[in-house]
């Protein structure tokens, strides 16, 4: 018997029958929607994807289309992410730390790629860099290729991953302020080691939550890329743009197979980003209790 | 290193948070800058530190004008109100962070630089705590660590922002003297900000009291204390009674009442708890206040009387001796006679009203 038997329990802790049904209704149906709208399919991705077998499913992602289009996005993405590393902390580090006008201007500009549609990210960059946009012409002239070809892939994947590092670092660096900075300059640091040793130590795990989203977003695009890439076989062809090829021409053991490539990069990026996520808030804890002394 | 500012402007938009202010600080000296909330404290020490930059004016150091050196090139140690440790360092790297930044030439051999902290962990009594991170330290620790921080790269000046405000009252006054000890070894010229009247006047050697970003009054403690310049460095210094009304009569026995205050309307008289003069029964010939007794503190060397005038209800605070209390066996409620045996008197200018009402210091 405890303690505190005889004291009355208040009644949010100790649910009544019919708030125990009623709570056992909302689990099981958030359950199910995400059994079936989740779970279902990407059980299939893997099921269609092995459903001839593990040789076929071995031949199917080692065609020469599918390497390539590997090899490609991991290409772009190795572009992408490190472009949009210093983008990302460029702009933060001018946006927390300095006051100058046209401030509020940039903050709304990281975010237009959130708001545009990939697609019209992706005519955007055909109207500029196109054989008949502005710059079309005068590319020509120059042999310059980006529509078409694998610039004009790199270009779109930077514009719609371009807000992900700088929108995590931003209201993170907001929070921790500019004390230890200014400190590191009172004791004679220059810019150069001020940002090695006391910024980046200080935002490393809001970077990579920030670099893995990028990641993620980069290697999985699909709609910007699909514009200006011109589906060219082996050429231009990311992994999931090889996916639809597959999947147009009715080979969907392929596709599937594909797309399970994918999926997994996904899935690994979920189990990175969990990880990051556990070791930033043992980090937190030990933070937080600077601020109660 | 000596210290001055000359004219010195700040506004930040439409706020002016420094006017005009000029201040000489000699080598080897504490001085604490002084002043409200908002007074322009903080911008005038980040201007000497080089972390903020003025709109107009300058900055000499040790007579070369620094306005545009960088705080790296200004040789300062300061220390922040909140630390401003470096969260991911151990404390050893804290403290010789300083050390290992300098410029490859000037920089220390490793040997050196694990000396030096050591010393200095020493002298702020943190030996042991070396390896921890500060997260793990308290409040005072960490400040005491701030400053070994500051203190590494023998700073010419050390500038303080507030240091002690962010701890409990008994390690900050365990830290303020421990401060002043250093102070008295090192010679190193100090800038304290506080916005604690004791603090300041207990620990430095001069005081400077900033208003409304210009300079009220500069001098040493004691002088402050006794001479205030200006009915708001009275109110701001706090322990005073305040009395205002038309001047009909010489009140008090040595009033420095002068021809400009008999012109005046009205005036406003600042008297000490311990300079009133208590009585049963009204001096015959002598004007006074009738006050009704409201509670008696008898907790310390002093007795503190709060009363009430009787003819507008104004709170007035009294101190009288202990021998002086038994034999005048004061209990609540009683009606007594004061009589201020000093006053300061200033003219009632109206725009001070709303300084003098803000309900601090009596």
């Amino acid at each position: 018997m405890s303690v505190g038997h005889n004291l009355p329990t208040p009644s949010i802790l100790r649910p009544s029958a019919k708030q125990k049904v009623g709570r056992g209704v909302l689990i099981v149906l958030a359950l199910l929607f995400l059994a079936i709208f989740l779970v279902l399919p990407l059980v299939t991705v893997f099921v269609e994807a092995f459903s001839e077998g593990w040789k076929i499913y071995r031949n199917s992602i080692q065609q020469a289309d599918v390497l390539f289009a590997l090899r490609l996005t991991c290409l772009v993405t190795g572009i992408a992410v490190p472009l949009n590393v210093i983008f990302g902390i460029a702009a933060s580090w001018a946006i927390t730390r300095f006051d100058f006008h046209g401030k509020t201007l940039l903050i709304t500009l990281i975010d237009i790629p959130l708001a545009v549609s990939p697609v019209v990210a992706g005519m955007m960059y055909v109207e500029v860099f196109g054989l008949h946009g502005w710059l079309g012409p005068w590319m020509l002239a120059h042999n310059l290729h980006v529509i078409f070809a694998i610039p004009g892939i790199v270009l779109a994947t930077v514009f719609v991953t371009f807000p992900f590092v700088a929108r995590e670092l931003i209201p993170f660096m907001q929070a921790q302020g500019s004390d230890e900075e200014e400190a590191a300059t009172a004791l004679g640091a220059n810019g150069w080691s001020i940002f090695w040793r006391v910024t980046l130590p200080n935002i490393k795990w809001a970077l990579l939550y920030g670099i893995i989203l990028t990641a993620a977003r980069a290697i999985g695009e699909f709609g910007a890329v699909s514009v200006v890439s011109g589906h060219i076989r082996g050429q231009t062809t990311t992994l999931p743009l090889q996916v639809e090829i597959f999947y147009n021409e009715y080979n969907f053991t392929a596709a599937f197979a594909a797309a399970s490539l994918l999926t997994l990069a996904a899935l690994l990026t979920l189990v990175i980003k969990k990880v990051i996520e556990w070791s930033s808030v043992i980090h937190y804890r030990i933070e937080a209790e600077i601020i109660e002394p | 290193m000596s210290i001055q500012v000359e004219h010195i402007q700040k506004h930040y938009g439409p706020f002016t948070a420094l006017n005009d202010l000029s201040l000489s600080i000699a080598t080897g000296e504490l001085v604490a800058l002084l002043g409200p909330s908002g007074s322009g404290k903080t911008t005038l020490l980040r201007i000497i530190a080089g972390l903020e930059t003025p709109d107009s004016g300058a900055v000499r150091l040790n007579g070369e004008d620094s306005t545009n050196h960088s705080a790296a090139m200004r040789g300062i140690g300061f220390v922040f109100q909140h630390y401003a440790l470096f969260r991911h360092l151990t404390i050893f790297e804290n403290v010789a962070f300083g050390l290992r930044v300098q410029q490859r030439k000037l920089r220390l051999t490793r040997k050196q630089i694990r000396e030096r902290v050591e010393e200095l962990l020493h002298l702020v009594q943190l030996d042991s705590h070396a390896r921890m991170f500060p997260a793990q330290l308290s409040g005072g620790q960490r400040q005491r660590v701030a400053l070994a921080r500051a203190l590494a790269v023998k700073p010419k000046v050390l500038l303080l922002d507030e240091p002690f405000s962010a701890l409990d009252a008994r390690v900050r006054k365990e830290l303020r003297d421990w401060l002043r000890r250093i102070h008295d070894n090192l010679h190193v010229t100090t800038v304290l900000v506080t916005h604690d009247q004791e603090e300041a006047l207990e620990v430095a050697d001069r005081v400077a009291i900033l208003h409304a970003g210009s300079l009220e009054q500069l001098g040493t403690p004691q002088s402050i204390y006794d001479h205030p310049a200006t009915p708001f460095v009275y109110h701001f210094l706090g322990n005073v009674n305040l009395f205002r009304g038309r001047l009909l009569a010489d009140l008090s026995a040595n009033s420095q009442a002068n021809t400009e205050l008999r012109q005046a309307n009205t005036a406003i008289g600042f008297v000490r708890p311990h300079e009133l003069e208590i009585s049963l029964q009204p001096p015959q010939n002598d004007p006074s206040l009738a006050a009704k007794v409201i509670r008696i503190h008898a907790t310390g060397p002093l007795v503190r009387l709060e009363l009430s005038l009787m003819q507008n209800d104004d709170p007035v605070i009294a101190e009288v001796s202990r021998k002086q209390f038994e034999e005048l066996a004061l209990s609540p409620g009683e009606i007594i006679f004061l009589r201020p045996q000093a006053m300061r008197l200033f003219t009632d200018v109206g725009g001070e009203d709303s300084l003098l009402n803000d309900g601090a210091g009596i």
